[in-house]
């Protein structure tokens, strides 16, 4: 189709942009590498399969935003179409008579079915390109969808405050537009035969614009050379998501949620030498710098954000956004320099970094893999081993559980206070065996508002015959949230003292009161040589009665209950089932709140907040929780009582307190599961 | 500069107090860095900070447990560490002033810090009996130290919300009530390292302090009385108290 000298003009260009490809990839694999070892990747190629299978499909980006996913669907499947279309259209023009796509008219030989059914969806799909790129540039640019801006107080590369990604999105949206309208319209150029049944949009075209000899190069042209600047462009824009995003997916973490990548690599390196924790870029892991490459900035992290809801300076997104025009600046631009500057001053502010509640939401629901809270859980290590001055609250709590072993300045001897008062003895594991060790937990154990649910788990646990005991004076706090404040040496400390503890108990199974000592005990214990079976207490709980140990005498049908989700029971651990199931066998009214489950919303104490000597403004989490739930129970049934049910210490005081601040006191009681079982099982306090 | 922090070791109060005879029974609680003493390391080090030299910390390991805290101080940027084996955990504040000023006279020393009080006595004395023993001034209730030259710049805080600021001569012994920033806190990796590391100068215990305190009885407060909240509006509120006091007989 195209002369000689086009076809010259044409190599050219495709050699001058595959050259400036080859660069851009380049460059990003090379900063990529200049990232930290990350954990070792079991099966790559069987996980790039999954991730690839997962992006066929589109699985991970319908965690949340349905309708606008579907139409990135259409984005997706449309491209993909295009890559094919835009391939034989390049075959076409450089050999002669290769016109497949012609309607099969010039080609008498060619399968007919096949060439159609090519033509039907090049067509649909560049239907379905125009309508899913239009919703998107009107949705950023007319609508202005505020989920697509950031808070003032966040931290922004001053490229991002100018502009920089508005800019961005509308170069490959205009391209799109460009590309797609002038594929159509050189299909339409060359009906001249009329209209084809199998090219709907282009008969509908070549009815308007006719058919021109002449129409056909021009567009042909400006579809494909269009092509041969936008490839380049791509790999040095956020739209490098195209080809990093199933990359990243296919590499995202292997090790369970709730085990954090270590303060210094495991993987030792000739000759190199790490400190704690992330102070510049490629501090992370490469895994982690290649985030930015994958991020396409949808902000789906920022919208899940608990800090981000209070309108704290914390965006998991802008977090990436930054980070990914610090390495365009440093890389393709001409500042290498400032991939010295701190983080904290390119990436995330320092109040953001202790606005993390380290809830995973943001991990979970990012599409592409992504796991900005693990860079701010590196970046808090690296503050706290440089002196950074952190908060007094924090500071206090660390010093407590260094030298007492409990962040609320409590003598170790207190620890088992509460089961010297109980009715029954109640076992000191290291001194005999039990069955069932009970981690009981910091707030469980000395807190004054907590110690009663403490003291009814006791009970039922004694009702239900199982042999359990606690450590007493021996057990430390278990280091969940030290370690997610960043304090690792800390946490180490507590684990060498638990694991010191549990080496002087004999036991079969360990039971927690706390998700967060369930957590860690679970997921990270093991790598420091702790290998034990550890359970939720409504785990345990729901054992007895399903056994028949525990018997519900007292069907509780008088009141309507929703239950709160916490982050690392059920997010961390997927343990969602044992506390519905026993609110089913306890005969409440059930409602769910619209976020449960996997998309659960922070009570705000995770990561350290609840030590936080500074109370920041705006409404929190457990505020706004509170309203949803009493949202989801709506008018009528009140003549029962309206249950909000926990099943996390921290979340006990959390929401007791948030019932209290918003002044709904006697609409909703917060209760820990234990309560409404005891209540059941008519297990006296 | 030579700067030397004298700290003390005290019963911790996180715990239940328990009393054995007429004192603390020793044997079931632990010890802790007096509060103060973590207030005057840390202005120590700012003064060392600002003007170099190097900060001596100096305790009587009363149990034995001494290492700990000062591998603390080491970490929170201490850069000598010297414990004095007194081995009596009854020791009091006279007796400890008496060993620490013993000890400290070799160090040649151009200012001494010591936290104002500790909980355990409240008796405010350490830091003064040290400054008599070396014939030193003494200044106590210090919330922040500047040091130029061969003078330092000190706040003293009075009641009331009163302050005072002093110049003194070195050398000088300074009660530490609050240092001029916050105590910053040491990570815990680096405390266990310098652990593993550092050297602690052991000296013994010399002199006789003079005077000191004889203990007769020991016992946990009673708790005796009650508070009773008034309510109502300001108005009410204080004619309720006018009628209260008045029927006590104090108005």
């Amino acid at each position: 189709m195209l002369n000689t000298v086009e076809k010259i003009i044409f190599i050219l260009l495709a050699i001058t942009a595959a050259g400036f490809t080859f660069h851009g990839f380049k460059t990003i694999i090379d900063s990529i590498r200049k990232g930290r070892p990350a954990p070792e990747l079991k099966d790559v190629p069987g996980s790039l399969v999954k991730a690839a299978i997962a992006v066929l499909f589109q699985q991970t980006i319908f965690k949340a935003r349905k309708v606008l996913s579907a139409i990135h669907m259409g984005l997706f499947f449309g491209l993909i179409t295009y890559a094919i279309v835009n391939l034989v259209d390049v075959l076409e023009g450089l050999i002669p008579g290769f016109d497949l796509v012609y309607g099969g008219v010039h080609l008498p030989n060619a399968p007919t079915g096949l060439i159609n059914a090519f033509n039907l969806i090049a067509d649909v799909m560049s239907g379905a390109l125009l309508i899913a790129i239009t919703v998107f540039l009107v949705r950023r640019f007319i609508v202005k969808d505020k989920a697509l801006t950031f808070r003032d107080n966040v931290l922004l590369n001053p490229k991002v405050k100018a502009g920089g990604q508005a800019r961005d999105s509308l170069t490959v949206g205009v391209f799109v537009i460009m590309h797609v309208g002038a594929r159509l319209m050189s299909q339409a150029f060359r009906l001249d035969a009329g209209a084809d049944p199998f090219m709907p949009i282009a008969s509908f075209l070549n009815s308007i614009f006719g058919a021109s000899e002449t129409g056909v190069h021009v567009a042909w042209w400006i579809s494909l050379g269009w092509v041969m600047f936008i490839i380049p462009y791509l790999s040095r824009s956020k739209h490098t998501h195209f080809f990093m995003s199933p990359v990243n997916l296919g590499l995202a973490k292997q090790n369970p949620r709730g085990q954090l990548d270590p303060a210094i690599p495991l993987k030792v390196i000739e000759g190199q030498k790490f400190d704690p924790g992330a102070k510049v870029v490629y501090d992370l892991a490469w895994t982690r710098v290649m985030d930015a490459y994958a991020c396409v900035q949808c902000n789906r992290c920022q919208d899940v954000c608990p800090a981000n809801f209070q309108g704290r300076p914390l965006s998991p997104s802008a977090l990436e956004v930054n980070k990914r025009y610090l390495l365009k600046e440093a890389t393709f631009g001409s500042h290498p320099e400032k991939l010295l500057l701190p983080l904290t001053e390119t990436v995330i502010s320092p109040e953001a970094v202790w606005s993390c509640t380290t809830c995973y939401a943001c991990v979970r629901v990012c599409p592409v893999g992504n796991e900005p809270m693990a860079d701010i859980v590196d970046i808090r290590r690296r503050m706290l081993i440089d002196g950074y001055e952190i908060d007094s609250g924090v500071q206090n709590a660390l010093q407590s559980l260094a030298t007492n072993g409990n962040w609320m300045s409590k003598g170790k001897r207190l620890r088992g206070k509460w089961a010297k008062e109980m009715e029954f003895p109640v076992k000191n594991a290291t001194e005999e065996p039990v069955e069932h060790l009970w981690f009981v937990g910091d707030t469980a154990s000395f807190d004054e508002r907590v110690i009663p649910n403490t003291k009814m788990v006791a009970r039922l646990f004694n009702q239900g015959g199982l042999d359990f005991g606690i450590m007493y004076q021996n057990e430390s706090n278990s280091g969940n949230d030290v370690r997610r404040v960043g304090e690792e040496g800390l946490f180490e400390q507590l684990v060498e003292q638990n694991m010191e503890a549990f080496g002087k108990a004999q036991f079969k199974q360990i039971v927690t009161t706390d998700p967060h000592s369930f957590n860690t005990l679970k997921n990270e214990y093991p790598q420091f040589g702790g290998k034990f079976e550890v359970k939720h207490y409504t785990v345990t709980l729901l054992k007895l009665i399903e056994e028949g140990k525990l018997t519900v005498k007292n069907k509780l049908s008088n009141y309507k209950v929703t239950f709160h989700d916490p982050c690392y029971l059920g997010r961390y651990n997927g343990g969602f089932t044992a506390p519905r199931k026993l609110l089913e066998l306890l005969g409440v009214e059930f409602v769910e709140m619209p976020r449960n489950c996997e998309n659960s919303f922070c009570c705000g104490a995770g990561g350290g907040q609840i030590w936080m000597g500074k109370v920041a403004p705006g409404e929190r989490p457990a505020e706004n929780r509170i309203k949803e739930a009493l949202t989801a129970f709506g008018e009528g049934a009140k003549d029962k009582a309206q249950l909000f049910i926990v099943t996390c210490p921290k979340d006990m005081i959390m929401y007791s307190d948030a019932v209290k601040t918003t002044g709904n006191e006697g609409k909703i009681e917060v209760r820990d599961i234990i309560q409404l079982v005891a209540e059941a099982v008519m297990v006296v306090a | 500069m030579n700067i030397v922090v004298a700290i003390k070791h005290i019963p911790s109060i996180a715990d239940d107090l328990p009393v054995k005879g007429v004192n603390v029974d020793f044997d079931s609680v632990d010890f802790v860095l007096n509060e103060f003493d973590e207030q005057s390391i840390e202005q120590a080090v700012l003064v060392k900070e600002a003007v170099g030299g190097t900060v001596t910390v100096v305790g009587v390991d009363l149990i034995g447990e001494l290492d700990a805290v000062l591998h603390l101080a080491l970490a929170k940027g201490a850069d000598k560490a010297v414990k004095i084996t007194g081995d009596d955990p009854a020791a009091d504040s006279h007796q400890q002033a008496k060993w620490l000023s013993e000890a400290i006279k070799g160090m040649s020393a151009d200012i001494v810090f010591a936290g104002v009080q500790a909980s355990n006595d409240l008796d405010g004395q350490i830091g003064a009996m040290i400054a008599a023993y070396l014939d030193m001034p003494y200044i106590g209730g210090v919330s922040s130290v500047e040091v130029s030259g061969n003078t330092a710049t000190v706040n003293k805080e009075f009641a009331g919300g009163v302050g005072a600021k002093y110049e003194a001569a070195l050398p000088m012994v300074v009660g530490v009530q609050a240092a001029s920033k916050p105590p910053r806190y040491a990570p815990i990796s680096k405390v266990r390292q310098i652990a593993q590391s550092a050297t602690i100068e052991k000296v013994a215990p010399t002199g006789e302090a003079s005077a000191g305190i004889t203990f007769k009885k020991m016992a946990p407060p009673v708790a005796a009385g009650h508070a009773e909240m008034i309510e109502g509006s300001s108005k009410e509120v204080a004619a309720k108290i006018v009628e209260l006091l008045k029927s006590k007989g104090l108005a």
